[in-house]
This record gives structure tokens, sequence and C-alpha cells, in this order.
């Protein structure tokens, strides 16, 4: 969604073409992103004529300050959603940056993990916003991540299995 | 300007910005070059908002004022010990990937 989303497109901009094809899940409820992807693959295909990527939409997991016990019920509706779809795609790498959106994705992935079924590499960037706190995807899935990345030095010591590369976007 | 798809244009021909604390705003803002003021608004904000406005203005990059005392600060401002914006390096975050995977 909205600054998620620019953010994300940044973050793909400096990657080579082995990050091949690109699977995008948003969330059903998005309207803006898809355009903003559209015109970001678009403009990667002048340059890599053999670009690809797919689009796909899940329940969107938690409305903001949407109540506690009603978002657990909604996030676990969303992963049992998610799973078919992570299982279909069974990436190889899962970049995301904070929407409640990828939370089911990554907690899917995770589960398909455990499982023996696909190993994958979840790299989690915490967005520029967060400067002192973690976001709530943040505070979870820095427990479920590879790597997870943050853009201000105060997160590091907070955080200190993250990993800190300055800002990104 | 409420439903205007995109402000770049107006952001372009812009000498200052007077924005709330939305994190797009205050970058995109940034990034164009533009002395910004932030105007937080107590009663409304949403904490994790002020985290982002509170470092820009720490760091010298953004003004920063409330509702009321905005007059005051633009009377008083001077706008040349606003610091430059330097851009996010996205191509550190590709090879820190390329480098997680192995592509070198």
């Amino acid at each position: 969604a909205g600054g998620h989303t620019t953010e994300i497109l940044r973050l793909l901009s400096c990657l080579s073409e082995s990050y091949s094809p690109r699977h995008y899940v948003l969330a059903d409820s998005d309207k803006m992103s898809e355009a903003k992807i559209r015109s970001f693959e678009q403009k990667r295909a002048e340059t890599f004529s053999e670009s690809q990527f797919t689009l796909d939409r899940i329940p969107r997991s938690r409305e903001v300050r949407q109540s506690w016990i009603s978002s657990v019920v909604t996030t676990l509706y969303s992963i049992v959603y998610s799973l078919p779809l992570t299982y279909k795609r069974q990436p190889d790498l899962i970049l995301c940056n904070g929407p409640g959106t990828c939370v089911p994705i990554c907690i899917s992935a995770f589960l398909l993990g455990l499982l023996r079924i696909k190993r994958t590499i979840i790299v989690y960037v915490e967005s520029i916003c967060r400067v002192e706190t973690l976001s709530l995807s943040g505070k979870i899935l820095y427990y479920f991540s590879d790597y997870f990345i943050v853009q201000w030095p105060d997160l590091k010591r907070k955080y200190p299995k993250s990993v800190y590369l300055g800002r990104v976007v | 300007f409420r439903f205007k798809d995109s402000l770049a244009e107006d952001l372009q021909s812009a000498d200052l910005v007077i924005s709330h604390a939305g994190a797009g705003s205050c970058l995109e803002t940034l990034e164009k070059g533009k002395p910004l003021i932030v105007v937080i608004n107590d009663k409304l904000m949403d904490n994790h908002q002020l985290e982002l406005a509170k470092q820009l203005h720490r760091d010298g990059y953004v003004l920063y004022c409330n509702c009321s005392t905005l007059v005051e600060t633009l009377q008083s401002m001077d706008l040349s010990t606003l610091k430059p914006f330097p851009p996010g390096q996205p191509e550190k975050f590709a090879l820190f990937l390329d480098t997680v995977f192995g592509f070198q």
C-alpha cells in the first residue's frame, strides 16, 4: 500500500535480472499499488527484455487500529489463504517492508520451510519512517526473517540481530 | 488539491513547502531539494509519523513547528540553515542481497 509500495520499488530498482521472475502480492483492498508496479515493470522491460512478473492479491490481514483479537482471526485467515499461493510460487526469496499483507505470506513461507517443502529466504526491510520503534509487522518478522534490515542506527542498537546499511530508499 | 494524482509538478515550482509530517510528503519534498517546514498536529498525530519528522529535524534537514507556532516560524526562519538531503542508496541494498545469494 502507498508508501510501502514506493519504498519496495526503490529497493528493487538496483536489483539485477537474477531476481526474476518477480511475484508481487497485494492486499485485495489496495487500489493504487498495482499501477505503480506495472509502471515500474514496464520501465524495467525496456532494459531487460526477458523481464517477468506476476501479481496476486490476498485478503488484507488487518485494518489500521483493528482490535487485537479480531486481528489474530483475520491474520490466521490470511495465512491459510496465503499457503496455497506461496506453495504455488515457491519463492527463493521473499522481500517485504512492512504492510500487514507481508506477515501471512512470510509465515506461510516459514511453515513450508518447517515442513521441508521449500526453504525460502525472508528479507525484511523496515520502512524509512521507523526511526526509533519497529512497526508491528517488524516486531513479528524480526523473529521469522533471515535478514532484518533497518535504516536508522537507533534501531540497530535496539535490535542487534538487524542489519544496518544506512538509508536504502 | 486533495485529489490530484501527483503533486510533483507543484513541488518542482515551489520555493518553500509547508507540510504535515507524513513520510511520503517529507521525503518527496526533500528529494526535490525544496526547503521544508513540517507542521505537527499534536491532536491528530500518530506517534510513529513524528519519529521521522523529529529525526529529519535533528539532522538539520527540515524546520519544525506546530499549528500555533507556524506564523512565528515563517517570520523568523532562516532557510540557509537547512542541510541538503542526501538520496537513499538502494545500490547498497542490491549489493547486500547479491552477497547473500552469492551473485557477484
